[in-house]
């Protein structure tokens, strides 16, 4: 999971409509797999860091929570209905979203399209 | 130059006491179809098939912008007036514009809202119609957002709705016609999307009133993407279970906008549901 994170995180770095899309983006979002905590602290837009937890003093603005098969799924070329998208994985009940939601609202194209990154094929941005 | 075979026109209707500017595209000739676009968006989401040869061979197709949508505009005053959509003032908008074009029974197809509202009028007023096809139709679902989302002054409406609706459609969709279908609701004007989800969210009469649709009269077929988060294939077979009669398709690569997100996926389904309006219209 690091090293997706790490990609995803260079792959934002190389989008420069993402990075306009998340100029003013600037919280930390938790995303938890399977248990296991990911810290991803964003700053105008940028991924700064990656913090794996636990961490029970860590501030986050809102979190993802889902598991390890639910994200594979998500991420393939073409996911399966429910797979395709952050909120569809709630509906189904893999995903949970919870913390400030209307920030997640007010920068969803932005996150959803982050989210996306690590699909398989480059159509990234269509899918988010 | 070659001009796409739609025309555009105007034209003036009286609903609840209030003038309305309407926008009309009109394309094809034969038994007339009156179209209806979802929540937040507006007419050009039946672009392409009005612009279908086969289609508009038999067929006349009338597809109007709700007031406050698209290019028809706000009733004078709007300035100072919270927009929301009611059961009653979209039947009534429906039915007017039905008519001022002097339409003859018009098969109704409706899709997201315009589905809820053409089941609506099948059980409320079916002999105004010929048939109705409800696409991504359900008898009610309750919002798991908070529509106030949509209309503040500290962000931009129309890009989180566009974001927030980007779930339902389908990753079968081209590219072109998925974000070309998102544009729709970024152009949303202020306030309209919301209005709009309070009567999709928030008005639960259709329930009651599924069984009293007369289907032997007026076909009802429901058609539904596999995609699509908010009229799940579960919501729709259940409100076509409600309705004596009424048949329901699944459209396994589609989502909740299949005429603009995926016409060519959505056409063949579109067709067969036409089909199935004139079968039963002989009976």
């Amino acid at each position: 999971m690091r090293a997706t994170l790490a990609q995803m995180q260079q792959r934002l770095h190389d989008t420069p409509h993402l990075l306009r899309l998340g100029r003013l983006f600037s919280d930390t979002v938790l995303l938890e797999v399977d248990g296991a905590e990911f810290y991803l602290t964003f700053r105008d837009g940028r991924l700064e860091t990656i913090v794996e937890g636990p961490s029970r003093k860590t501030p986050w603005r809102f979190a993802l929570r889902t598991d390890a098969d639910a994200l594979a799924q998500f991420w393939q070329p073409i996911p399966k209905p429910g797979f395709h998208d952050i909120f569809g994985l709630v509906k189904i009940g893999r995903g949970r979203i919870d913390g400030d939601i209307l920030a997640l609202i007010k920068n969803l194209r932005f996150f959803k399209e982050f989210m996306g990154l690590a699909r398989a094929e480059s159509r990234t941005e269509e899918l988010a | 130059m070659s001009f796409e075979p739609i025309t555009g026109r105007y034209l003036t209707i009286t609903v609840q006491g209030r003038r309305q500017r309407i926008y009309v595209e009109i394309a094809g000739q034969g038994a007339p179809v009156l179209c209806l676009h979802t929540a937040g968006a507006d007419t050009r989401q039946w672009r392409h098939i009005l612009n279908d040869a086969e289609l508009t061979a038999a067929h006349q197709f009338f597809a109007f912008d709700m007031p406050w949508h698209g290019k028809s505009l706000p009733p004078e005053c709007f300035q100072t007036e919270e927009y929301l959509l009611t059961t009653e003032a979209y039947m009534e908008t429906v039915l007017a514009v039905s008519r001022a074009l002097g339409l003859d029974r018009p098969i109704l197809a409706g899709c997201s809202m315009g589905g809820r509202i053409a089941l609506q009028l099948a059980a409320l007023h079916g002999d105004a119609f010929s048939g109705f096809i409800a696409i991504e139709a359900s008898d009610f679902q309750p919002a798991w957002y908070d529509i106030d989302w949509f209309h503040r002054p500290d962000a931009h409406g129309g890009e989180m709705g566009a974001a927030l609706v980007s779930a339902n459609i389908s990753p079968h969709a081209p590219q072109a016609e998925r974000w070309n279908t998102l544009w729709m609701f970024m152009q949303s004007g202020p306030g309209v999307f919301r209005g709009d989800l309070s009567f999709y969210t928030r008005d639960d009469s259709l329930i009651g009133r599924l069984a009293q649709i007369d289907t032997a009269h007026t076909p009802v077929h429901l058609l539904v993407g596999a995609y699509d988060l908010t009229c799940t294939p579960e919501d729709a077979r259940r409100t076509a279970a409600a309705i004596p009669g009424a048949t329901c398709t699944m459209m396994e690569e589609l989502g909740h906008f299949p005429m603009s997100e995926h016409p060519a996926g959505f056409r063949p389904f579109f067709a067969d549901a036409l089909t199935r309006m004139k079968v039963s219209a002989d009976v």
